[in-house]
């Protein structure tokens, strides 16, 4: 207006002032630099281009505002600049710009609009306190202009449209904008109201426009609407301000608004109070504690600043009574009352002055009913303040003769029911004992206060009186329906809808590069999370998912740092079953790098994959389990170096073991280098796991005839310790037998080479796969006796070479069984058919070291006898069997192949009986067996060790004893001559010996005998002369060349000796040659030489 | 606001002890802080409970520094009033009343209930002109120098927090509800407008 006018008039001159007075180039500067600036501000960040900006605006509004249309565009391009604080200052920037040229309005307005609607709150908050400034001087700027433009208009229909979007801020979700918005509407209010003689004028605002400077002529302005607008705007914000669920902030503002209004606008003095009136009787539930004092505390700073104000004097009472109840001292009450209106307003202040220091019962019953209604609903009349005024007054007047003590009481008890749980915070806060209860003033108070309420909610005879608005209506059927009303928003205003949009609403200026379109951003911002999150595809969710994962491995040493590892475990291991496929191989893998620090781990791991298997019984599948401990389980046997006892740890606490699990075990135990490991571990899980026990038994059984010898002995160690457990010995004796059974097929079963390996036609037994069959069973053997029998059994039914193979396998086993095995007793006795090469066989083995004892020999001689005259049973216990046994058997023995003979007298030898056998078999030399005595006689000499001389010599004399001579016995004189030639001379005493025996009538030997004489000259000469002249002439017809040196002899003697020798000897000896003198007495010599011999050995 | 730092006034009654240290510890943070009284004299301890040290807010810290140690220099620094000024002169040359000041805060934190209502009170009093809220809270503060420095703290957490919210008017009361629960006790507080 003037004022405004008169400035711009003033910057102009001093502008022109400045411009003549200085320099042109000053100008130019200011221009430059504003460029400048711009240029800068662009590239800015967003501090320096903040005040690059305010350097701007400092330019082109106060130092020089002629620039100011110049750089408009520049400046409200910013307004799209991506920092909250740069667009916030666009918004001060077309503040100060209107304000300095109205004018701009036009192009402005409808930027700030866009900003009005801008995304972030804190831009629509200055938005807002904008528009609070630019409402008021957008009106006298339209008042001041003599003609109304259409673009004006069409501006002024934009600020209306604004205003009431603002007005409709007072429902956004955001507190701080409901804040800014009840300061729009308190601000707005005050415009729209005519400013009164008792008004307070902030000095500032004295120049503001408001309704009373209106002309009521206007040809655009319509005084008339903007009341109605203004007597809205202030019902909205009365109805705001009753909302049970207002924040304390939004009440704080309100009421400081509304004591704004009562003391700039009096008029509204009457609303003012009776809202107060109605909030403290119902301060809204949702109130904290602090929260309480904090709003009370205002309500009663603002109530104070009312009753100062003059105007307030009708409605001291009122103000008194509450701040009386907020806890202000009456003298306190008494000082805030302006000196002036004091002795006037004393006559109707008294009444109620009287009871203020009462606090009254039905406060509490107000409380009470306020919080058993959700929403109480307070409509405000918009249309007849008055008549609100005297409806409550009506209302009290009614009801004060009905509160009589039994209605009261009635009431108090019909509330009981409604009382909360618990005391709510605004009661607690404001609940003071009543001291005068029953007081004519105390009633008239309640009754007031009841009214109060009541008028509210629309009932009552005051009500009912009062003007029929519809909306008034409208709410009273809600209410006695019970429904609860929201009040905050419930209606649109008129205005609004009936704004002809004919007029082209003002653009904003649009930089180039705007990018927003107006509006784009909704009137409320309400959260949604729907709305700002999208749906991650199924690829980059997994792959989201896989790196935290994985971040979660690789956190392992910090977070064992913070000891919170057994959280990280488990999070892994629950985390890890949610997954499939490449994840869990990835942690697997991450386990298996360092199995022995991570086991906890793998457990965890290996336990919750578990967990879920039994969670979703009983469809739920172990595939998921099993894979788990499938892949540490051979990613542990496939790592180089051995993992003490994690192995066995793993598999005997892992709650399941499944088959496959159960196939890398044996593949550890098929591994030479971890047999030990695996079994170990095997043999723990057989005794640890009855229940499937046998399972893993099985699979040790099947480890007993593994081709690799190591694996096999060590299966056969455990199966042997096993054995001894009284309930898997059934299991291991079955499973040995059936194998061993597998021996009576013709050809071995495709068992033995591995399932599915279907060669049983073709391939034949070997000794190989026979082995294969019996190593369990012999293992056992010897821990169990008794199951020799089924050996027999197998074996009589067996082919040959099986036959042949089992001999050669059994020796260790039958050994290690001993003879005294009653078992192997009993089968040497029973002897089944078939069975007897087997029997044999163990027998020999037993006797092979030992002799055998009294019992076998019992048994063998048993057999022998009543059952299998075989003799060769008798061999290995040819040596425990009697001498008349012996003898009898030679005879059949010695008819035995040559190594079989041998055999047995490698048995016979070194027994007492070794004697006795030479002399039995030189004594039995006749006939058939000859040829067999031969050769037995010669093993007998091959025998040094055994036949010594002494033993020989021993055997002559025996066969010397006998009644006849034994037709080998010169042969075997001859033989052991040979062998020790020291035994000569007693060769010579068993020759002249033989001598009385008339040897010469037993062919043989006399043949014997003379070779014997031929090999031992010249010491057999003496013996020769003792013969008898035939036998001697024999001899020398057997061997000429004797004769000769035997004369040469005879003749050597001296004549003594001579003369002893018979004259017919000598006749012999010289019968053809010259005969030599007869022998003399060599015999004597001879004896002696015997003698001697014997004596010396 | 969380661009934008926090302009924080920190009120007591003299300007001395509660909001000083506060001033301290939140100018250490990087906050934009300014500390007042709201008394109508600066008042220290002085040789007996009814014997107070009264200055005006014109004297600077360094003045009654010296006056104090001119006074009873030993019992100044036995009680620490002289640690204290010497900390307070370090800060500024000598107390505000927040009265006197018209530059606009957003968030002004008062030390007890007494200055809680003057500040509001004068905040009130002024003609509105921009609309600009200022939110006031109290939080109370014994004026000793351990509880100076607790308080100090809470303050300095509390304004932390506000200054992290996104939007701090729409978060702050459930803020300080949980304040109130973590520190159990209760705090003041309205909205003023400039």
């Amino acid at each position: 207006m003037a004022s405004g006018s008169g400035e711009r008039q003033h910057a102009s001159v001093a502008s022109q002032f400045f411009t003549g007075a200085e320099d042109a180039a000053i100008d130019m500067t200011t221009s430059e630099k504003v460029v400048d600036l711009l240029n800068q501000a662009a590239l800015m960040s967003t501090d320096d281009k903040l005040t690059a900006l305010k350097q701007v605006q400092e330019l082109i509004i106060n130092k020089d505002p002629s620039l100011l249309d110049n750089f408009l565009d520049e400046m409200i391009a910013f307004q799209t600049d991506k920092s909250i604080e740069v667009r916030k200052f666009v918004i001060g920037f077309i503040e100060e710009a209107c304000k300095r040229d109205n004018e701009l309005l036009l192009k402005l307005i409808a930027n700030l609009n866009m900003l009005l609607k801008d995304e972030s709150v804190n831009v629509v908050k200055k938005a807002i306190l904008t528009l609070t400034q630019l409402y008021k001087v957008a009106l006298q700027w339209l008042v001041r202009s003599k003609s109304v433009s259409e673009m004006q208009e069409a501006c002024w229909d934009m600020v209306t449209h604004m205003k009431e979007e603002v007005l409709a801020l007072l429902d956004s979700d955001n507190d701080g904008v409901r804040t800014h918005a009840i300061k729009f509407t308190e601000s707005l209010i005050i415009t729209l109201s005519p400013r009164t003689p008792d008004s307070d004028i902030p000095k500032k605002q004295e120049g503001d426009i408001s309704l009373d400077r209106l002309p009521k002529d206007h040809s655009y302005i319509r005084y008339d609407v903007l009341s109605e607008e203004g007597k809205s705007a202030l019902e909205k914000l009365l109805k705001f301000m009753v909302h049970p669920a207002i924040s304390s902030i939004n009440l704080t503002t309100a009421l400081g608004s509304l004591a704004t209004l009562a003391r700039q606008r009096p008029m509204f003095m009457s609303e003012v109070v009776q809202a107060y009136e109605t909030l403290h009787a119902n301060l809204p539930p949702t109130l904290a504690k602090s929260q309480v004092s904090s709003v009370r505390k205002n309500l009663k700073l603002h109530l104070v600043s009312v009753l100062r104000h003059p105007s307030s004097m009708d409605f001291h009472s009122q103000i008194s009574t509450l701040l009386l109840d907020l806890g202000m001292a009456q003298g306190d009450i008494a000082r805030c009352v302006p000196a002036a209106a004091q002795p006037r307003k004393r006559p109707r202040h008294e009444p109620y002055s009287e009871g203020k220091r009462i606090k009254i019962e039905p406060t509490l019953i107000e409380d009470d009913e306020d919080k058993e209604e959700p929403a109480p609903v307070v409509v405000p009349k918009p249309s007849s303040t008055t008549g609100t005024q005297s409806a409550i007054d009506l209302t009290a007047e009614f009801l004060l003769p009905l509160l009589t003590s039994e209605n009261v009481a009635n009431l108090v008890l019909i509330s009981m029911v409604y009382l909360p749980e618990a005391m709510p915070a605004s009661f607690q806060a404001t609940y003071t004992p009543v001291e005068s209860a029953g007081t004519d003033a105390q009633i008239k108070h309640l009754a007031r206060l009841m009214a109060t309420q009541m008028t509210a909610a629309g009932l009552g005879p005051g009500e009912e009186s009062g003007s029929k608005d519809p909306i008034i209506i409208r709410k009273v059927s809600a209410v006695s329906l019970g429904q609860a009303i929201s009040v905050v928003g419930a209606y649109k205003s008129p205005t609004a809808e009936e704004t002809p949009q004919a007029k082209k609403l003002p653009e904003p200026i649009m930089p180039s590069t705007q990018p927003k379109a107006p509006g784009s951003s909704g009137r409320k911002k309400v959260f949604r999370l729907g709305d700002v999150v999208q749906p991650l595809s199924d690829s980059q969710l997994e792959k989201l998912t896989n790196m935290a994962v994985k971040r979660i491995l690789q956190a392992e040493k910090a977070i064992a740092r913070s000891g919170m590892s057994h959280v990280r475990v488990k999070l892994l291991a629950r985390l890890m079953t949610q997954f499939e496929g490449a994840m869990k191989d990835d942690m697997l893998h991450f386990i298996l790098e360092d199995m022995r620090a991570r086991s906890d781990l793998a457990f965890s791991l290996l336990y919750q994959e578990y967990n879920q298997y039994l969670s979703q019984l009983p469809s739920g599948s172990l595939d998921s389990y099993e894979h788990c401990l499938f892949a540490l389980l051979s990613g542990l046997q496939e790592r180089p170096e051995q993992r003490d006892g994690l192995f066995t740890k793993l598999v005997l606490e892992a709650p399941l073991i499944t088959e496959s699990a159960l196939e890398v075990i044996r593949r550890y135990c098929e591994d030479e280098s971890r047999v030990y490991l695996g079994m170990t571990t095997l043999k723990e899980l057989i005794l640890k796991r009855p229940s499937r026990q046998f399972q893993y038994l099985h699979v040790l059984l099947d480890l007993s005839s593994h081709e690799k010898e190591k694996v096999r002995s060590t299966a056969l160690t455990f199966i042997k310790r096993l054995y001894e457990k009284d309930h898997l010995r059934e299991y291991i004796e079955k499973f040995a037998l059936n194998y061993m059974q597998l021996l009576v097929h013709p050809n071995p079963p495709s068992l033995l080479f591995g399932v599915g390996d279907d060669t049983e036609v073709a391939s034949p037994w070997t000794e190989e796969t026979v082995r294969q069959c019996l190593y369990l069973y012999l293992s056992l053997l010897p821990l169990n006796h008794r199951l020799v029998h089924e050996l027999a059994a197998v074996y009589t039914e067996a082919i040959a070479d099986i036959k042949r193979s089992v001999l050669r396998v059994i020796e260790q086993p039958i050994r290690g069984m001993g003879m005294n095995s009653p078992d192997l007793l009993l089968l040497v006795e029973n002897c089944p058919k078939g069975a007897e090469t087997l029997v044999t066989r163990c027998l020999h083995i037993l006797t092979d070291k030992v002799p055998p004892s009294p019992d076998l020999v019992e048994r063998v001689r048993d057999l022998y006898h009543k059952r299998v005259p075989d003799v060769r049973f008798l061999i290995p216990v040819i040596n425990g069997l009697e001498k008349k046994e012996v003898i009898q058997a030679l005879p059949k023995l010695i008819k035995l192949n040559p190594i079989v003979v041998k055999e047995v007298f490698n048995r016979l030898l070194g027994t007492q009986h070794s004697k006795d056998v030479l002399v039995f078999w030189c004594f039995k030399g006749n006939g058939s067996l000859l040829v067999h005595l031969l050769c037995s006689t010669n093993l007998c000499f091959g025998e040094k060790n055994v036949y010594t001389s002494e033993v020989l010599a021993v055997v002559m004399q025996q066969l010397m004893d006998q009644n006849s001579l034994p037709m080998l016995f010169m042969r075997t004189v001859i033989q052991s001559l040979t062998m020790y030639p020291r035994l000569g001379g007693f060769v010579m005493n068993i020759l002249t010996r033989l001598i009385p025996k008339q040897v010469w009538k037993y062919p043989k030997v006399w043949e014997g005998f003379v070779k014997c004489c031929q090999r031992t000259k010249p010491q057999s000469y003496s013996v020769l002369l003792q013969l008898p002249p035939a036998q001697l002439a024999s001899v020398f017809e057997r061997c000429p060349e004797m004769r000769e040196p035997l004369l040469q002899h005879v003749r050597s003697f001296t004549p003594h000796q001579q003369a002893h020798i018979p004259s017919s000897i000598i006749a012999i000896l010289e019968a053809t040659n010259r005969m030599q003198e007869p022998q003399p007495q060599p015999e004597s010599d001879h004896a002696e030489a015997v003698e001697e011999r014997e004596v010396k050995p | 606001m969380p661009s934008q730092p926090l302009r924080v006034a920190v009120v007591c009654s003299s300007n001395q002890n509660r909001s000083m240290e506060a001033h301290n510890i939140l100018s250490k943070r990087g906050f934009d802080v300014r500390s007042f009284g709201t008394g109508t004299h600066v008042k220290l301890p002085g040789p007996a409970p009814d014997k107070p040290n009264v200055y005006d807010f014109k004297t600077t810290y360094e003045q009654m520094y010296s006056d104090l140690v001119r006074k009873d220099k030993e019992l100044y620094t036995q009680n620490g009033i002289l640690h204290m000024l010497e900390r307070n002169k370090r800060i500024k040359p000598r107390p505000e009343r927040f009265q006197s000041c018209k530059e606009q805060f957003d968030l002004v934190i008062t030390c007890e209930e007494r200055v809680y209502d003057q500040v509001v009170e004068d905040l009130n009093s002024r003609e509105q002109e921009t609309f600009q809220p200022v939110h006031v809270i109290n939080v109370d503060i014994q004026d000793n120098h351990e509880e100076a420095t607790l308080g100090a703290f809470l303050i300095c957490e509390l304004c932390q927090c506000i200054q992290h919210t996104d939007d701090m008017e729409n978060e702050i009361d459930e803020l300080l509800q949980e304040f109130e629960d973590k520190s159990s006790r209760p705090f003041l507080h309205t909205v003023c407008f400039y």
